[in-house]
């Protein structure tokens, strides 16, 4: 099995400074936190530079450009609503260290964005929700079902497809957390690959809570057979959870000095 | 439906590094594909196969060996002649006689040998020691310093003194330095990861895995190294993409298939044809389990496994 792939999320314009440094395309902040998150142990980092209705495709060159320059073709996901801004990106990225992300697609209104990602040899992540959270996994399921096929359609590996089963927030929806579990082991048992947001789980509990939550649910869920989150890889105690899960399931060899690597 | 060959070649790929200087240099590694499936992608670089000098000389070596060296009066000139064996691409020297435990021959002995030879060849040399981690960080010291230029494979640093043999051969001396470990994976990738945390870069490092004669728990040998190639090629695992050598030939001449006498067991027939045997069917087990390069002694040894690479290739 191949090592767990960690998506760094902390390059999103939600943050103040990233989105004063997108807006005024200012590298040094993108930077910054580019080498934060590679220096922790992130493999593809996530780049979201939301809505972005007027400067999408301009902002979203520059970023790919700006990060992948950087930091030797990192691999990157192209995190925006903006589709045009998605293909922009694309066309100005390196595959050498790993196809773009396109994040993502859903079973409803987002679902063109798999055509975007077959007619652009990428990956998408497929969440499996159309409108509003689905209600069990037959519908979860129905949803992976239906993004596999149009993605198979077009030609594309079904290994591109990355399934997110949507993670819930615990505190409001503890009771759907199994649910969530057993999800990600039926895309396990398709052999088909996984991430999320990992860290939805932990939403509104205090900051000192949250690694704790955020690294049992990792552990659980690669248990049942997760390919990938997204998460904050400055999370030292995650990412120490996810190396020495990855030990546990031979996806990597054991050495002494494992957390350092 | 039409038969669609798939072919194995992986997305990662083994490190080349190269020993020795000029026409003779060798490169080890490179490949991208299981061992010696050149079937699946090309492999640039065949495996290579070195041949083994003690400072023992020969006396105690087979007929085989003892005679192919017969007149030899110096170490230039045995440095020659083993160099002139069918297939050689390398030369290994090892100070046996330097072992606290044994002889205990001064480091000036090693070096007036290694200077010796150093001037009669010009093929790419391999400095092994003498098995205690102090001493041999002593050789090694002064080897590297000695051959500075020649490119030469330190061979190699230990658990117990990787920390001055690294640093000492590589980055004082622009050597290349082997990693040994002794039939344990774990290990194999730690000594790889703190050898290049003392800065040494991985692409001057050679592994050396261990290993033992075939039918002597060698089943772990060869779950050693495809456990490693695994890694590397399977899991893109950085820190274990070294090219691998492994001293074949120390470990079969010791074993009794290959020592006892003809007179003592006749069922067993001649001990020289026996002793190659052992060293050919280990050498090429190894190299079939991915090594890229294989220390022998024998010259028919040497012969046989090299046309082997060569038919295989």
């Amino acid at each position: 099995m191949a090592k767990f792939v960690t998506i760094g999320e902390r390059i999103h314009c939600i943050s103040p400074v990233i989105r004063k440094a997108m807006e005024e395309m200012n590298p040094e902040p993108i930077l910054k936190r580019a080498k934060e998150q590679l220096d922790a142990g992130a493999t593809y980092l996530d780049v979201n530079i939301g809505p972005a209705e007027n400067n999408g495709e301009e902002l979203m060159k520059w970023a790919v450009t700006t990060i992948q320059d950087a930091f030797d073709n990192v691999p990157l996901a192209l995190d925006t609503a903006n589709k045009k801004a998605i293909e922009a990106g694309i066309s100005v990225y390196n595959r050498s260290k790993g196809k773009p992300i396109v994040n993502s697609a859903d079973a409803g209104g987002r679902i063109e964005n798999i055509d975007l990602a077959a007619a652009n040899d990428a990956i998408v992540i497929a969440l499996c929700s159309a409108e509003g959270i689905a209600a069990d996994n037959d519908e979860r399921m129905m949803h992976c079902q239906n993004m596999l096929e149009r993605g198979m359609m077009q030609g594309m590996d079904p290994s591109d497809l990355w399934f997110d089963p949507l993670f819930l927030v615990v505190k409001g929806m503890q009771d759907k957390q199994m649910e969530v579990l057993e999800a990600i082991k039926m895309f396990s048992d398709m052999e088909l690959n996984s991430t999320g947001g990992l860290s939805n789980n932990s939403n509104g509990m205090p900051k000192h809570i949250r690694p704790i939550m955020d690294s049992a649910l990792v552990a659980m869920a690669m248990m049942n057979g997760l390919t990938s989150a997204i998460v904050n890889p400055c999370d030292l105690r995650l990412m120490e959870t996810i190396k020495s899960c990855d030990i546990f399931k031979n996806n990597t060899l054991y050495a002494d000095s494992y957390l350092e690597i | 439906m039409p038969f669609n060959g798939k072919s194995g070649k992986f997305n990662a790929a083994i490190r080349t590094v190269e020993i020795g200087t000029g026409d003779k240099a060798v490169k080890l590694g490179g490949e991208c594909v299981a061992p010696l499936y050149s079937f699946d992608a090309p492999i640039e670089n065949a495996p290579k196969v070195g041949v083994l000098i003690t400072d023992h000389g020969f006396e105690n070596e087979s007929e085989g060996i003892k005679a192919y060296y017969e007149g030899c009066s110096n170490w230039g000139e045995i440095a020659q002649r083993a160099a002139a064996m069918e297939g050689a691409d390398f030369l290994v020297l090892k100070f046996d006689k330097a072992d606290p435990n044994g002889e205990n021959a001064p480091v000036e002995d090693c070096l007036a040998i290694i200077n010796e030879v150093a001037a009669a060849t010009d093929m790419p040399l391999v400095i092994a020691g003498c098995k205690n981690a102090e001493k041999d960080a002593e050789i090694f010291n002064k080897a590297a310093e000695a051959l500075q230029g020649k490119n030469v494979l330190i061979f190699s640093a230990k658990e117990e003194n990787y920390k001055g043999v690294a640093a000492s051969a590589v980055l004082a001396y622009g050597q290349k330095v082997g990693a040994e470990s002794s039939v344990d994976i774990n290990l194999a990738k730690q000594l790889n990861v703190v050898i290049s945390q003392v800065g040494v870069d991985m692409g001057n490092i050679v592994m050396n895995v261990g290993t033992a004669t075939a039918g002597y728990g060698f089943e772990y040998v060869v779950s050693t190294l495809d456990r490693v190639k695994a890694a590397a090629l399977g899991q893109d695992d950085a820190q274990l993409q070294m090219p691998i050598m492994t001293n074949v030939g120390d470990e079969t001449w010791a074993v009794k298939e290959s020592t006892a006498s003809e007179a003592d067991i006749p069922a067993w027939g001649p001990v020289d044809a026996r002793g190659v045997n052992m060293e050919v069917a280990t050498a090429m087990a190894v190299l079939a389990s991915g090594s890229n390069a294989v220390i022998l002694k024998h010259p028919t040894s040497v012969a046989t496994v090299s046309k082997l690479i060569k038919e295989l290739m």
